[in-house]
């Protein structure tokens, strides 16, 4: 017999590997189209959060609400986002310079300045402090399952979590914008010529990825009870830890990463003070590197 | 232009600055004779160390760095553990901190130098965030959040330099020591085989330049400058903590070096100057000081892709005004790094 602790702790660390999952996909979905890596998106998981919080502290709508509106702003974050940040520096479309390490480097710390800003003035506007939705919001009522007691808050991050992958296959699979995501991240000069968008498809895709990001965060904040302008910043981590473990192109590697990151993270606070459970993360990802290079599920796509 | 004045001319702009740095500044400082400005100056060429040191690594040998506070931390943490465990002064734990930091970079190399472009990068992130998870959570040997204070100030064999004005030329002559080391290992045939390897590794490889070793030199040695500052920091400051090396002290850097000019050792110290002064400038306006950091290198990122001294215009200036290694024929033509 397994020590209900355990089973525990499974059950959190699944809920929370989905969170991280959620994450992961809109860093693999930005990769897949652009190859370059968005650090920007720790901070769409903050502005979901915000926004659920802004809204339930003026209207104090229903549940279901408050994760649209969550979407909704992370949808309207990541047009910005690709806007601002991406797009300045996407004026030669040829592949060259599509691959070329300036496009990506410029990319890279571009969006690490917007990440700055929109921190600092979440900041400014909502204090530095950790914030708490009002307590009827919460989603961590206890629930006793056998010998387990889990918090309402892990089915729900779980259901809604499932929901959106299988969404998003949905998406992906059977619709016109997902098979433009999905041949524009095959290859960005192939799609150009078969005559798709690909300005449109790259904007779809950042408001995919951040709905998934800021679905993440109003989830999580719920949970935990804590919203602060720098609470994307881990989980931001951990998705990039779980994509590039996945194999940065591959979104099922990403969510099994995640889901692997989550559980070990939650099996280690076991055994490990919470300070040092964030080391698991880190080592998985020097591992993992070092290791295998091109990721656990990655195809062989570039030299590491 | 005759040789000789070419000469000349190539020792007028070291002199001015040395000038600058070492009379008309601390000039200054005792004429205003306020703390706060000698704290300023003391940062911000701190900050300079720190942005040359990242210069060396990710302008010209182009090695993403995302981890660079963290070394810098190890230096700190170093010099202040030498201190108040071992009870060794200034004298010893500046080149001690800069030989842990270098160390432990070297180590960190090791398995991790093979890895190229975003995966380096990824590798440094996790690298700098794991030092600075040891700096928080060792809480018996590094006093974790609570910090350390440092007992002693600046000294010299025994000598003490803490007082402000010998604190500022303390640190200035380390400052300057180390800016001229990186400006000889940047612009020399040393910096220009980091370049080759930053253009393109696989073609610097095949003409016999040895990348592997390079870059991990390159990466020790920045590794080392950051523990020299490190050092600084603890000692100017007389007090550490792990929030002194988290991520964002990282990206502060990576901003100076990128608002300067990627590869362009001016542009790195004009950088570091840039984002330490105008902060201290605006400080009235509060909040706003860290949303400037943000904005100044989102703009120059967009308006200024090469910085505010590009890499190419920063070299002619070094090799014309401060040109000590550029070596010339009789007739001024330029023939090569010395």
């Amino acid at each position: 017999m397994i020590d209900p602790y355990y089973l525990q702790q499974l059950a959190i660390g699944l809920s929370l590997g989905m969170t991280y999952a959620l994450m992961a996909i809109g860093f693999t979905l930005i990769f897949g189209v652009l190859n370059v890596v968005n650090f920007a998106h720790g901070e769409v998981y903050t502005v979901g959060a915000f926004a659920g919080l802004v809204l339930i502290s003026a209207l104090a709508p229903p549940m279901m609400a408050v994760l649209f509106i969550a979407l909704a702003a992370g949808a309207a974050a990541g047009f910005t986002l690709e806007r601002l940040a991406f797009k300045p520096f996407r004026r030669f479309t040829d592949e060259a310079s599509l691959k070329s390490r300036a496009m990506r480097e410029s990319t890279l710390l571009s969006s690490l300045a917007v990440s700055i800003i929109v921190r600092e003035g979440l900041e400014i506007a909502f204090g530095s402090h950790m914030q708490s939705p009002p307590v009827q919001y919460l989603i961590n009522t206890p629930v006793r399952v056998g010998s387990v007691v889990l918090a309402t808050g892990d089915f729900i991050i779980f259901g809604v979590s499932a929901a959106m992958l299988i969404g998003l296959q949905y998406l992906l699979t059977r619709t016109r914008v997902g098979l433009s995501i999905r041949a524009v991240s095959n290859n960005p000069l192939g799609a150009k010529y078969v005559g798709i968008d690909t300005d449109r498809t790259i904007i779809m895709t950042f408001v995919v990825g951040s709905m998934m990001g800021a679905a993440a965060g109003i989830l999580t904040a719920l949970y935990y009870g804590a919203i602060f302008p720098a609470m994307g910043f881990v989980p931001g981590i951990k998705a990039f830890v779980a994509m590039v473990m996945g194999g940065l192109s591959s979104i099922p590697g990403a969510v099994i990463c995640a889901l692997i990151l989550g559980v070990s993270e939650s099996m280690a606070t076991a055994f490990l003070s919470s300070g040092w459970a964030d080391m698991v993360a880190y080592g998985f990802l020097i591992l993992t590197l070092i290791f295998f290079p091109s990721g656990l599920f990655g195809a062989g796509r570039e030299r590491v | 232009m005759s040789a000789s004045d070419r000469k000349t001319g190539g020792l007028l702009v070291p002199i001015a600055i040395a000038l600058l740095v070492f009379a008309v500044l601390p000039a200054g400082l005792a004429a205003f004779d306020r703390g706060y400005f000698y704290q300023v100056a003391n940062v911000a060429m701190i900050f300079v160390l720190l942005s040359a040191s990242m210069h060396l690594v990710t302008g010209v040998a182009g090695l993403l760095h995302l981890g660079h506070a963290a070394f810098y931390g190890v230096g700190a943490y170093t010099a202040a553990l030498l201190t108040t465990k071992l009870g060794l002064g200034f004298t010893w734990t500046l080149p001690l901190s800069g030989l842990v930091a270098a160390l432990v970079a070297f180590l960190v190399a090791l398995p991790t130098m093979r890895l190229v472009s975003i995966y380096f990068a990824v590798a440094t992130l996790a690298i700098g965030q794991m030092l600075y998870l040891v700096m928080l959570n060792w809480v018996d040997f590094t006093k974790g959040p609570n910090g350390i204070i440092v007992t002693k100030g600046l000294e010299l064999f025994g000598f003490s330099l803490s007082g402000r004005l010998a604190s500022y030329y303390t640190i200035a002559v380390v400052v300057m020591l180390c800016i001229v080391a990186i400006s000889r290992l940047s612009h020399s045939y040393y910096g220009n085989a980091l370049r080759s390897i930053r253009e393109d590794d696989q073609c610097a490889d095949a003409m016999g330049v040895r990348t592997i070793r390079l870059k991990m030199e390159a990466f020790t040695l920045s590794a080392f400058f950051a523990g020299i500052a490190g050092a600084l920091w603890a000692h100017m400051t007389g007090y550490i903590s792990p929030g002194d090396f988290k991520f964002s002290e990282s990206i502060l850097i990576l901003a100076m070096v990128v608002v300067g000019g990627l590869g362009s050792l001016p542009g790195a110290v004009i950088g570091a100057l840039l984002l330490i002064l105008l902060p201290e400038g605006l400080r009235g306006m509060g909040d706003f000081r860290n949303i400037m950091v943000g904005l100044v290198m989102f703009l120059s990122i967009l308006f200024l892709p090469k910085g505010l001294l590009g890499e190419v215009s920063a070299l002619r200036l070094v090799r014309q005004q401060l040109g000590a290694a550029w070596r010339r024929t009789d007739n001024g033509i330029g023939i090569g790094w010395r």
